[in-house]
């Protein structure tokens, strides 16, 4: 399917190169389809890329809810782990950005947080009876955020090791129910 | 011709606040170096004698905003009596609500994907954000009223902890309010300095 195998390497070539720095003709000529073909299937440039970060978390999203390993192997499924994991953490930074300035693309951000604050309720409901599911979804949410991103970016003081044990680490004293 | 260094004090400032509200505004990509120049009531060569690029305005404009910011701090913190006040206040004082410069920031983040020199000017501005928040725990440590262990990994706990409830207010989550996060943020701060940050053997 031409569409999809565009939208797959819109998705590496936004990784790779940066979102702006992105050129039809090099998408086009990775997915071996003609730009006339891509202009077919999106009016615009605009159009491609937005389109093609919902489509990475479309599949992310199917690999995330397959979870099932506990709560802490669910925060290692969402921190920026070599390979595509890494590679979906930089689409959904693009994501954040964008989503902020483009108020129709909120809903796609929206909907992924959503998503990844249900799943995660319910393994606190049953991992961490006495913890607030609401709040402490909440709470791993942004610590998975903000620890991931330091160590996406190769901050020194955050490497991916130990974001994983911090955000682990940082559940311990745990939010209570108000 | 004016002398040019003499209005430095002036030219600079006006430039870097222009920088913040137009990249705020549009994104780095989409503003040009004409854009700012125009809000800042100068020319393009203008801000170029400054500021050699976009990521450099984007870079500048956080600095200074963060040179404001600790200014104004350190003489808030100082009328403060006690190190939990001044947490509190830390606490409080971090972005408000429909803040532009979270997405500065954002916009740092997504460059300093590409650009490792962006990458280092980010860690500077967040080590010199969790060195402020870890000066005043080490404070109350010093005093007696915070126990706890690192004041450098609560630091860190905390500044990533922000910047993640930071976007998701950024994205408008509905779920998501200022009070919350900053109750959550409190909470999560409070706690850290009586047992101290990742203490496991209390799970």
């Amino acid at each position: 399917m031409s569409r999809e195998r565009i939208l797959d390497a819109a998705v590496n070539r936004i990784a790779a190169d940066g979102i702006d720095d992105v050129r039809i003709a090099r998408i086009a000529m990775d997915a071996g389809v003609s730009t006339a073909l891509v202009h077919y299937h999106f009016a615009t440039r605009e159009a491609l890329l937005a389109e093609a970060l919902v489509h990475s978390f479309d599949r992310a999203g199917d690999t995330r809810t397959e979870g099932g390993e506990g709560l802490r192997g669910m925060i290692e499924q969402c921190l920026p782990l070599p390979g595509e994991q890494e590679q979906d953490w930089v689409l959904w930074v693009e994501l954040w950005l964008r989503a902020v300035r483009h108020p129709e693309l909120r809903p796609t951000a929206a909907k992924l947080y959503e998503r990844m604050h249900e799943w995660f309720k319910e393994a606190i409901e049953e991992e961490l009876p006495d913890a607030d599911p609401d709040a402490t979804a909440d709470l791993i949410l942004a610590l998975i955020d903000g620890y991931g991103i330091r160590a996406l970016l190769g901050d020194p003081a955050m490497p991916l090791e130990r974001a994983r044990e911090a955000v682990w680490g940082a559940l311990a004293p745990l939010p209570t129910p108000q | 011709m004016s002398p040019r260094p003499s209005t430095a004090h002036v030219r600079r400032p006006a430039i870097l606040t222009a920088a913040a509200e137009v990249i705020s505004e549009r994104g780095v990509q989409n503003t040009r170096i004409s854009d700012v120049a125009a809000r800042a009531g100068t020319s393009a060569p203008g801000v170029l004698y400054w500021f050699p690029s976009k990521d450099a305005l984007l870079a500048e404009a956080l600095t200074f905003s963060d040179d404001r910011f600790y200014d104004s701090l350190t003489g808030e913190l100082q009328g403060l009596d006690s190190a939990t006040e001044r947490l509190r206040r830390l606490v409080e004082l971090w972005p408000a609500e429909g803040d532009g410069e979270t997405v500065l920031w954002m916009e740092l983040w997504v460059r300093a994907l590409h650009d490792p020199e962006l990458a280092k000017t980010r860690e500077r501005l967040d080590g010199r954000w969790r060195d402020a928040i870890a000066d005043v725990v080490r404070e109350g440590q010093a005093s007696g009223e915070f126990g706890g262990d690192d004041a450098d990994d609560l630091a860190l706990l905390l500044g990533a902890v922000m910047d993640g409830y930071a976007i998701q207010l950024a994205l408008g989550d509905p779920a998501v309010s200022m009070d919350t996060v900053r109750r959550h943020c409190l909470q999560l701060a409070m706690r850290g300095v009586e047992h101290g940050e990742g203490a496991m053997e209390q799970a």
